[in-house]
């Protein structure tokens, strides 16, 4: 099999690991892994392999069919998939979507549309090996709030996510991504404040070990004036692996009054790992407030010594000292009993990792 | 309890303790002064066995074992408490999940039960108002935040929740104002002045002896106990100064 991939050569795609997309998709058939949904009520969605398996499905108000596929390099592959539409003040209980792969490379397509003053939380959990490769767009009427988090615990292969996003006046998008298997990642995103007054957290954790290359690539644009936006992303690496982060926002010329902070950290666990940070700016109004910090450490001796001298072994010390670093991130997830699952797994990488 | 022997430690290539001997009983509180620079911190360090400090002679040996021999967590399972000079702030950490881990990683070492979160806070908040240190601050990350008194008050309360067998406390006096100095000397009589305990008070002045009265005092120059005395020798100091009592750094 011949993939078209995006060459490294272009700025967007200069992190990605296209070798390791091009190895996930040629990944040999494993056996089907088991997988859980979180204790919430609402939909639950179990696509095996990209395809939905309708008796351990329950697809409350959520379709699944065609949908138009996009333009993006990767996205564009993803013609098929679930929606769900919310009109006006429906209140949605959550939908969880626990994607399984078993080998070789899947595609699932999402659209999410929450009319005015509509709410919704999506979870969104990968486990298996191979390429999963999902295209989500996301339109958010004046109001309307979307609860995201999206974790990456595949065995091996590669998971990479496009996500298109259209906020209206005064919405909300919080979105978390925890990426704490051992998998390549990709997470791609463009997020549009559309409407005056939108509002939009974009960030998460990566969590990288022994050769794996996991990014984020993710631009968020403020078109209308008064909107905010915060991209916090913590990223972890161990042995030889790479994480980057590159965050961009733009400020047009008339979204003035616009709040956008990007927080891009790197803790290195082992000094052959490597944190890649960028952060960009492009800023065309003048009357904008943008803070922007990108830093990359280790772990602090003094506090390790600390920890130690109260009796804590060594890993462990590491271990809570790495938590907390990651916790930054995940605890922008609302939902106690997602956050809470979000931060066993990472706990479950560190244990292991360290 | 603890016996040092003609130790000899090294920071980065510098020696810094050159020929260090001191032996402290279980029961005895004993008072460690000397000039800045001359080593004190340093002997802590290397009783706790921080990382970058390397013993090239001498031998520590605590209730009969090699303490050279063992991890740092290890030595606190074994007994032994350091207070720092400078308590480390850990963001991120809470105090009660610091502390928690701390006294449930020296207990399932030596092969006892973990506490219960309720267990463990019942303990914390007795020790938290022994030493008049607010409840809030246990659930605020480690020492973050914390004035230089909180800080050395946490020291204590930290040291009241894990019970140690031997305590070194480095400079716990220091940034202490004069009631919290009261609550902290009564604090260490309260946790440590027992028949099978012992501890190792490192300061520069009198007025935390004035509530902790130790049992030797020792004066630390140039990386050597140059003069041992009893109580009377802090107060000598305190009026004399080092080159007073003729234990200043030989030329
Ligand atoms: N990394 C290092 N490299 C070289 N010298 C060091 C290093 N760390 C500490 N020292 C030196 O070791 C000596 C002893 O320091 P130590 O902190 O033990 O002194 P102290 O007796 O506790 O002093 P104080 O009363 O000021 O607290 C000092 O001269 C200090 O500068
Ligand atoms: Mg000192």
């Amino acid at each position: 099999m011949t993939l078209d991939l995006p060459s490294n050569r272009e700025e967007a795609w200069r992190w990605a690991d296209i070798g390791g997309i091009a190895a996930a998709a040629v990944l040999a058939p494993i056996a089907r892994p088991d997988a859980s949904f979180l204790d919430l009520p609402g939909a639950k969605l179990l696509f095996v392999d990209g395809v939905l398996d309708d008796a351990a499905s329950d697809l409350h108000r959520v379709r699944v069919g065609d949908l138009t596929p996009g333009t993006h390099a990767l996205g564009k592959r993803a013609t098929k998939g679930w929606s769900l539409h919310l009109d006006e003040q429906a209140v949605a209980h959550p939908v969880q979507v626990v994607h399984i792969a078993t080998g070789g490379d899947n595609h699932v397509a999402a659209e999410i549309v929450l009319a005015a003053d509509t709410s919704a939380q999506v979870v969104e959990t990968f486990v298996g090996a191979g390429w999963s490769n999902r295209n989500t767009r996301i339109t958010l009427g004046k109001a309307a709030r979307l609860m995201r988090a999206v974790r990456m615990t595949q065995g091996g292969g590669f998971v990479s996510i496009r996500d298109e996003a259209e906020l209206g006046e005064g919405a909300s998008l919080v979105a978390t991504t925890l990426a704490a298997g051992d998998q390549g990642v990709r997470i791609d995103a463009a997020i549009t404040l559309a409407g005056e007054g939108g509002y939009a957290e974009y960030g998460g954790a990566l969590l990288t070990r022994d050769r794996l290359k996991q990014e984020c690539a993710v631009r968020v644009r403020h078109a209308e004036p008064n909107g905010q936006s915060h991209q916090l992303w913590r990223a972890v690496a161990a042995d030889q692996s790479q994480a980057s982060l590159a965050a961009a926002v733009e400020v047009a010329r008339h979204a003035q009054k616009t709040d956008g902070e990007q927080s891009l950290r790197g803790l290195l666990l082992h000094r052959t790992a490597t944190v890649n940070l960028k952060p960009e700016l492009e800023i065309f109004a003048d009357d904008v407030k943008c803070a922007h910090g990108a830093t990359v450490g280790e772990l602090d001796a003094r506090a390790l010594f600390y920890m130690e001298s109260r009796g804590i072994p060594a890993p462990r010390a590491k271990a809570l000292l790495t938590e907390a670093f990651v916790a930054d991130a995940l605890d922008r997830i609302a939902d106690e009993t997602v956050r809470e699952a979000f931060a066993a797994d990472a706990d479950a990488w560190l244990e292991s990792a360290l | 309890m603890l016996q040092i022997e003609n130790l000899h430690a090294e920071i980065d290539g510098k020696e810094i303790l050159k020929g260090l001997s001191l032996e402290v009983n279980a029961g005895e509180i004993h008072a460690i002064m000397g000039p800045n620079g001359a080593g004190k911190s340093t002997l802590g360090y290397v009783l706790g066995g921080r990382p970058g400090y390397e013993v090239t002679a001498g031998s520590i040996t605590f209730n009969g074992e090699d303490l050279l021999e063992k991890e740092p967590h290890e030595r606190a399972a074994a007994g032994v408490f350091l207070g720092f000079q400078y308590p480390v702030e850990i963001p991120g950490v809470s105090n009660v999940q610091f502390l928690r881990e701390s006294l449930n990683a020296q207990r399932a070492q030596r092969g006892e039960k973990p506490l219960s979160g309720a267990e463990f806070l019942k303990l914390a908040r007795a020790q938290a108002d022994a030493l008049g240190l607010q409840h809030d601050m246990l659930k605020r990350p480690v020492n973050v935040g914390f004035s230089g008194g909180e800080k050395k008050r946490n020291e204590m309360v930290q040291m009241g929740i894990i019970d140690p067998a031997f305590a070194i406390l480095d400079e716990t006096d220091s940034g202490l104002d004069i009631d919290a100095l009261r609550i902290v000397g009564d604090g260490i009589n309260r946790i440590m002045r027992r028949p099978d305990k012992a501890v190792l008070l490192i300061t520069h002045y009198q007025r935390l002896l004035d509530y902790v009265q130790p049992d030797r005092v020792h004066v630390l120059a140039d990386g050597r106990i140059t003069r041992s005395g009893g109580p009377e020798l802090a107060l000598q100091l305190e009026r004399e100064g080092y080159v007073g009592v003729g234990a200043e750094v030989a030329a």
